[in-house]
């Protein structure tokens, strides 16, 4: 059996990162067969615009602006069994991993999330790799066929390039019993104090900040700096646990994990608890006056010094280098 | 309203991580088991709440080798929580987050819990499929990554936020339900002494693996095989970028982010 199902998760104006990274895998394990796309709500397939996906399934209801993973689940395992195809790739955000669990049981498959490789093994198997431990260790585990559902890790796998042509839609049914299942329930959405930028846990490139940078005022300069790369701002636990950001912000054990395609380190000290939440990241850099500071263990490009000249100096080149205007407040030496 | 917390050992953030002699797992030769940190946050939230609703229980519950299980349910005890199933996991059983869900489903099973709380991943194997696994198997709602859990006595209703991409959602769960945690409102209490030593002698039912294997059989087909555990080749260290002006070491740094490491955007 051939072919792979990927869901496409909503965001405003289209679908999410991950949803098209999910639709890259999709096409590794698909095995020659089919990409099959599943979007669910309203609004046609617009969304889905110049996702490269072979076929698309669209689905609409009441309720599924904002579907639960237990609807999710549902829609997911009733397209599959449709299509009978045997793998289905959901994106991995913080819900996408949560559908994964609920649809392993409702559709019998084995199951895994975080994945950063996956190859075709024998007897319809997977082959799938994994960060574990925080990044400090990785394994390789077979996910035994007929059916796989899995959720690659954010970042590990490349955005597929978009598709000239829209793919062929039609719009399914929804599954016997779906009414009964468990809803969303969501009353409100507060979006991150004071982020402009992309979403940590989306972005390819975090830049955070820590106690160096001494007052909440000052952090700005971080924040100035991610705007000048277009990255999302992150914060050890020192900054978010003294208020001057929102825990939202915190990166490490007891925060967010995030895995960008580069992490810059203004002022941490690189404490383990931290280390854990961004070390497999692929490139970190770390700005920090003290050259003993456990930070340079684990980064691949280090600048020892104060970080108050330098932070906006690196802004300025970076805004100059992108042909972006000169600073907003805050950037400029001084 | 009784509650149950999932507790799962796991081994402490020091360990050195070490490949076990078949190459396909972590070696457990000298490994500490402690409580994972999410799950310690799950605690923290399970005992929150009881001081908030009168007439709350909080059971901890944990599925593991027998040893291990217990030591982490003493801690849960020694932490407040007001009795303990320890789930035994037959020899040979796969480390498997479906088969983790199935062996709690059985102790969950046999009770009427309204709630049952987890931590949103466990620090070792990092899967955040328990959870999930579970509710489907219950049949019931399941909220991730929650923080700011909290009991609302007018309405009898829970309601908690969730963390995800851009920022919180704002839920009204519909009980029972399981909701993984991603931080509880108070940062985890730690156990006094007294209660420490009283938890050694506190009663934990058991749940034997001879019952447990039954309840396993099917989902563990669907267990993955450990192929191979790898430590990543050490970091050799940063290259450390050489400068005599802040304008210098930021022209540097742009170059190498562009031309060596390409990640500049
Ligand atoms: C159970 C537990 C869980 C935890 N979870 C987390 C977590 O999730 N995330 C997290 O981040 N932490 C966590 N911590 C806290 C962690 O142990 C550290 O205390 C914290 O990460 C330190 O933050 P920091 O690096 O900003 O501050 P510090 O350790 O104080 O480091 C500040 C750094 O700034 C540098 N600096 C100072 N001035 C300048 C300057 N002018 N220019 C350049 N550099 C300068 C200093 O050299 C120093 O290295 C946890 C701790 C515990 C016990």
């Amino acid at each position: 059996m051939t072919g792979a199902l990927a869901l496409l998760e909503r965001t405003a104006g289209g679908v999410t990162s991950a949803s098209r990274e999910a639709v890259g895998v999709a096409r590794t394990v698909a095995d020659g067969g089919a990409v099959v796309g599943l979007l669910v709500g309203p609004g046609g397939t617009g969304p889905a615009s110049g996702i490269p996906v072979d076929r698309l399934f669209t689905v609409e209801g009441p309720g599924l602006t904002d579907p639960s993973t237990a609807q999710y689940a549902a829609l997911l395992s009733h397209a599959a069994t449709q299509l009978g195809v045997a793998r289905i790739v959901v994106p991995g955000t913080a819900r996408g991993r949560d559908v994964v669990g609920r649809l392993a049981v409702r559709w019998a498959a084995s199951a895994a999330t975080g994945v950063t490789d996956v190859t075709l093994g024998e007897g319809g198997s997977l082959r799938i790799t994994r960060p574990v431990f925080g990044g400090r260790a990785s394994e390789t585990l077979e996910l035994p066929g007929p059916r796989q559902v899995f959720a690659p890790k954010p970042h590990a796998f490349s955005e597929p390039s978009a598709a000239a042509a829209p793919a062929p839609s039609e719009t399914i049914a929804l599954p016997d019993g779906f009414d009964k299942l468990p809803t969303r329930g969501a009353e409100g959405f507060e979006p991150t104090a004071g982020s402009k930028g992309p979403e940590l846990g989306e972005a390819s490139i975090v830049v955070s900040g820590g106690r160096g940078l001494r007052t909440p005022e000052s952090f700005r300069l971080v924040e100035d700096l991610a705007e000048s790369l277009g990255a999302a701002v992150g914060a050890s636990r020192a900054v978010t646990d003294a208020g001057w950001r929102p825990s939202s912000y915190q990166v490490g054990q007891t925060g967010r994990s995030v895995s960008p395609q580069l992490y810059i380190a203004v002022g941490i000290s690189g404490a383990i608890q931290h280390i854990v939440g961004m070390v497999s990241a692929r490139v970190i850099v770390a700005i920090n006056s003290d050259p003993q500071a456990p930070i340079f263990k684990v980064a691949d490009y280090g600048v020892v010094g104060d970080l108050f000249p330098i932070v906006p100096a690196l802004t300025k080149e970076i805004r100059k280098q992108r042909g972006l205007p000169a600073g907003p407040t805050g950037s400029g030496p001084g | 309203m009784e509650i149950a917390v999932l507790v799962k050992p796991v081994p402490d953030a020091e360990t050195r991580l070490r490949p076990d002699a078949g190459g396909s797992g972590l070696d457990p030769e000298g490994v500490k088991w402690v409580l994972a940190g999410y799950d310690e946050s799950a605690v923290e939230q399970a005992l929150l709440l009881k001081e908030s609703i009168p007439g709350t229980s909080v059971r901890a519950i944990s599925y593991g080798p027998l040893a291990r299980a217990e030591e982490v349910l003493r801690f849960a005890i020694a932490l407040g929580c007001d009795a303990a199933t320890s789930v035994e996991q037959p020899a040979g059983a796969p480390d498997d987050p479906l088969v983790t869900a199935a062996a709690l489903h059985l102790a969950l099973s046999k009770r009427a819990v309204a709630l049952v709380l987890c931590g949103k991943q466990a620090g070792d194997d990092e899967t955040g499929l328990v959870g999930p696994a579970l509710a489907e198997m219950l049949g019931i709602a399941e909220y991730g990554v929650a923080v700011n859990v909290r009991w609302d006595a007018a309405s009898s209703a829970l309601t908690l936020q969730q963390s995800v991409e851009g920022g919180l959602v704002r839920v009204r769960a519909s009980l029972p339900a399981v909701v993984a945690l991603q931080q509880a409102w108070n940062d985890p209490r730690t156990a006094k002494l007294p209660n420490i030593l009283k938890s050694r002698k506190a009663a934990i039912e058991r749940m034997p693996a001879s019952e447990v294997s039954s309840a396993i059989a099917t989902v563990q087909a669907l267990a993955a095989r450990r192929l191979a555990f790898r430590l990543p080749p050490p970091r050799t260290g940063a290259k450390m970028i050489e400068y005599k002006s802040p304008e210098e070491a930021a022209e540097r740094l742009v170059r190498i982010l562009r031309e060596e490491a390409k990640v500049f955007p």
